[in-house]
């Protein structure tokens, strides 16, 4: 009988669980007959050989070997010691700008690990899958780092990575596949973190492949590190882990960050000027025949390095004269011609690809719109935040009168209506009062777009003078608070509070060096006094990381640490050029003098409307004042 | 229907060990033939772990990371490269123990189809990867190299390796992929790293060699070494060491031994 028939029929006349047994049984003695009958004439064909891939199996606890570079990763690297490592200008300049005393910022107090260096760390791990409960597929695969507590999800079912504009973390976002005899993973969205713990940065455009191999209770771990900000070349590095037969039942690592320093200046953030790192002398001292290289470079790490003629160190202390550098980060803003929404967190939303980040919040009452993008996709705009919300935009607020954060004014004002002021006295004065959106701002964005002949329509109506402006709605108490001469006169920062949403405008940007527009009243310290008003009302959810969301003006949706590189940033590049004003350096000079030179594969233009030479120029004109 | 491909499942696995069993067995593979990865070519090393023992001859007494017992420490503390260049010994730091981590290119080629051999360019040392049958004798007391016996070590399929009853699942085949696996002994005794950290005639090494094909087209070797050695280390010392493929023979340079 064919087995389908033999199959059929037995479906057909099948009534119970146990008769589908006994006949199931039937049939495989029957298939077994016939395939001792094959099985006895030679040539057999036999099942084709499955060139499939193991499935690694990493669950149980592992204790990493620390039987390389143990005092790096064990009591810490040497102050200067960046051996081994490709770091290119920038990343070389960053780590000997580094002072560890900047640990003792509240913000960094609380630093995780990112996860390359998470898999390099002390402390014991613990990997475990998550498998369906229905279909027993393989979900994920998770691995928990006792030191920071560092989590890291290896998705498996196939996911794609999210979009470049998504939040970035410690661990990233890893996918993984089953390779020949690894699981390979791919990982992106990491965090800001260092590559090792004396200041050698790995950006956040760093992303990894990694390799898994298992053989018995022995594990090796390879990451291939590309970071082409701090980098020359990608960074790999091996890692052997032991098998451990029990829980050391010792998994977490509490952080909470507190004052260290009394009576410090906010706007203090512990750094070295250029050639000025006490670290570079002691470790030359203590390390008389591993001088050469200890700066790092790609070149060191090659054989070559080992035969040819020592380097001079000293030489790579500065910048480089005449260099002049671009950012190579990954524009997270969406080029496509489409508006793009992100769910921050509850009822709160970021639409991105108007060329400047737009935040909408919805709820009983019409949606609350901060910025309004270029404008070019506004018609775009307002059909994704009719898909949000079947009402009418009602409020809208503006963070600077910038025409990326008010571009859209008029038709977003144009398509909604404010029901809260029709039927009130307002309402009898003005007959077109609730006809449109309210737009809210500073005082100085409306009389900066009255001077620049905006559309009357397209201008706030809404105005305040002071600290801040304070509104309930849909749910959620909304304040703008004034950041006083910081990008320009006129900016606010919008906090959603119960969603706990802080929409930053162009105060911070995940994109560029901040744009102080010295001619509108923009000025560093201004820029610094924000970013730390910003600082002063986030709160981590853990290992500092999440809790409070930032939504860039441009740029990837951010949390505390972002803000807090950028604030450190604009703080040290603002240390050197006030340094070399005190000097009486020329503005020429100083941007010879390369003071962004550490962050210029980041943040760095050469063209375009905000080049780091315009930064510089705005940080040294407003120091001059 | 759940107990039908039960039973189908049992049936055809039956079916394949009978098949087994009824055929000739197949004339082994060369090793040559049979190999899941590629390793021939030129691997040069990627020296971003241990710099400053690996680039550089360390300073005497300085043996961070290795697992040393006392018996080694007093060893590596009459450490004196002179008297070892006057024994003819200068190749101390270049045995098995040592070489990979040196920074020197390798060139990986099948000397036969049974034998794989590696060519350091530091210290021009060369070792020969017995596989199952092959004979590479040692010398009399033994090289710098010792005798290395090398296996092709595949990953077990998505069920199992073995057949129904045979201990391993009820899966057949093997997946993809694999690695080499070395062993070595009978070495002559060397230093784990040039500043005299000792290893002695009786350490076993294990070494596995993955290759990881990269986004982008670069080629990755990762070596993982275990050496065990009761005279001198106190637990097996764990190292994996990484290299990466050239295209061609470029900058290949071998050089002598150097004590110093």
């Amino acid at each position: 009988m064919e087995p389908d028939r033999l199959l059929g029929t037995m479906t057909a006349v099948a009534k119970d669980r146990w008769s589908r047994r006994t006949r199931a049984i039937a049939l495989a003695a029957v298939l077994l007959a016939g395939a001792r009958t094959l099985g006895q004439a030679p040539p057999v064909a036999a099942p084709p050989a499955q060139a499939s891939s193991a499935a690694i199996d990493l669950s149980g606890y592992w204790t990493p070997a620390l039987h390389e570079d143990s005092t790096e990763r064990g009591a810490g690297p040497e102050m200067a010691d960046y051996s081994g490592l490709p770091l290119n200008e920038a990343g070389r300049l960053f780590a000997l700008s580094y002072d560890p005393s900047r640990l003792t910022l509240r913000h960094h107090q609380c630093d995780g690990y990112v996860a390359p260096y998470q898999m390099r760390a002390l402390g014991n791990s613990r990997a475990w899958e998550e498998r369906d409960p229905h279909t027993h597929q393989l979900v994920a695969i998770h691995w928990f780092s006792q030191t920071f507590e560092g989590k890291r999800t290896i998705w498996m079912d196939g996911r794609a990575h999210p979009p470049a504009y998504a939040p970035h973390s410690w661990m990233g976002f890893s996918t993984g596949r089953f390779v020949g005899t690894a699981l390979a993973v791919r990982t992106t969205h990491l965090k800001q973190g260092w590559f090792t713990r004396n200041g050698v940065p790995e950006s956040d455009q760093a992303t990894l492949q990694e390799f898994f191999v298992r053989r018995g209770d022995h594990l090796t771990h390879t990451v291939v590190v590309t970071d082409p900000v701090y980098l020359e070349e990608p960074l790999v590095r091996t890692t052997d882990y032991a098998r451990q037969p029990v829980d050391h039942q010792n998994w977490l690592f509490p952080c909470d960050d507190g004052e260290q320093v009394l009576d410090r200046a906010p706007d203090n953030v512990p750094n070295y000027l250029f050639g000025q790192n006490p670290g570079v002398a002691e470790y030359r001292k203590k390390h008389p025949t591993a001088q050469s290289g200890h700066l790092g470079g790609g070149a060191t790490i090659y054989p070559a390095f080992a035969s040819g003629p020592p380097r001079n160190e000293s030489a790579l202390e500065r910048p480089a004269g005449g260099a002049r550098v671009a950012s190579v980060a990954v524009n997270p803003e969406p080029t496509d011609g489409e508006v793009h929404v992100l769910r921050v967190r509850d009822n709160v939303y970021m639409l991105v690809g108007d060329g400047g980040n737009i935040v909408v919040q919805v709820g009983a009452e019409g949606p609350f719109v901060v910025d309004t993008g270029t404008g070019r996709l506004a018609d775009k705009t307002i059909a994704a935040i009719a898909r949000l919300s079947s009402r009418p935009i009602q409020f809208i607020a503006n963070t600077s009168f910038h025409a990326d954060r008010t571009g859209g004014n008029l038709k977003l004002r144009t398509s909604g209506a404010d029901p809260s002021v029709r039927g009130t006295f307002f309402s009898l004065q003005f007959p077109g009062a609730g006809i449109g959106a309210t737009i809210m701002s500073h005082q100085n964005v409306a009389n900066r777009m009255n001077n620049a002949k905006a559309a009357s329509d397209a201008v706030p109506t809404d105005t305040y003078l002071e600290e801040r402006r304070r509104t309930f709605h849909n749910g959620d108490a909304i304040e703008l608070f004034w950041a006083p001469n910081a990008v320009t006169d006129g900016d606010s920062l919008v906090h959603f509070r119960r969603a706990d949403v802080i929409v930053a405008g162009n105060v911070f940007t995940t994109t560029r060096f901040p744009f102080i527009d010295v001619a509108n009243g923009g000025t560093v310290d201004g820029e610094i006094r924000a970013l730390n008003d910003i600082l002063a009302k986030t709160v981590y959810e853990h290992q500092g990381q999440g809790g409070t969301l930032v939504v860039p003006g441009h740029g990837y949706l951010s949390d505390e640490h972002e803000v807090v590189e950028y604030r450190d940033m604009v703080v040290i590049v603002r240390d050197r050029i006030r340094a070399l004003v005190r000097t009486g350096a020329t503005l020429e000079q100083v941007k010879a003098a390369r003071p962004t030179a550490d962050y210029d594969t980041r943040y760095g233009a050469l063209t375009g409307p905000w080049t780091t030479e315009m930064f510089v120029e705005a940080v040294y004109r407003t120091l001059r004042k | 229907m759940r107990a039908l491909l039960t039973g189908l499942v049992l049936a055809s696995s039956i079916a394949i060990v009978d098949a087994q069993r009824g055929a000739p067995p197949a004339p082994p593979q060369a090793p040559r033939n049979a190999a899941p990865i590629d390793l021939t070519g030129y691997w040069i090393p990627l020296i971003t772990e241990d710099w400053r023992y690996r680039v550089v001859t360390p300073p005497a007494g300085d043996y961070t990371s290795v697992p040393m017992n006392p018996a080694a420490r007093k060893i590596a503390a009459s450490w004196d490269p002179a008297r070892d260049e006057a024994a003819g010994e200068q190749c101390r730091g270049y045995g098995v123990g040592g070489v990979m981590r040196l920074p020197g290119r390798l060139r990986i080629t099948w000397q036969d189809d049974r034998t794989l051999k590696i060519e350091t360019e530091a210290g021009s040392q060369v070792r020969t990867l017995a596989f199952g049958g092959s004979t590479v004798a040692p010398t009399a007391d033994g090289d710098w190299q010792g005798v290395s016996r090398a296996s092709w070590d595949r990953p077990e399929g998505p069920m199992g390796s073995g057949a129904i009853f045979g201990g391993g699942g009820f899966g057949a085949g093997r997946a993809s992929g694999g690695s080499l696996k070395v062993v070595t002994t009978g070495m002559k005794p060397g230093y784990l790293r040039k500043n005299g950290v000792p290893y002695s005639a009786s350490a076993v090494i294990t070494e596995y060699f993955d290759r990881f094909d990269l986004d982008g087209g670069d080629v990755l070797m990762v070596v993982a070494t275990e050496t065990v050695d009761p005279t001198y280390l106190s637990q097996p010392y764990w190292t994996s060491t990484h290299f990466k493929r050239q295209a061609n023979a470029t900058g290949w340079n071998p050089t002598a031994c150097s004590a110093r």
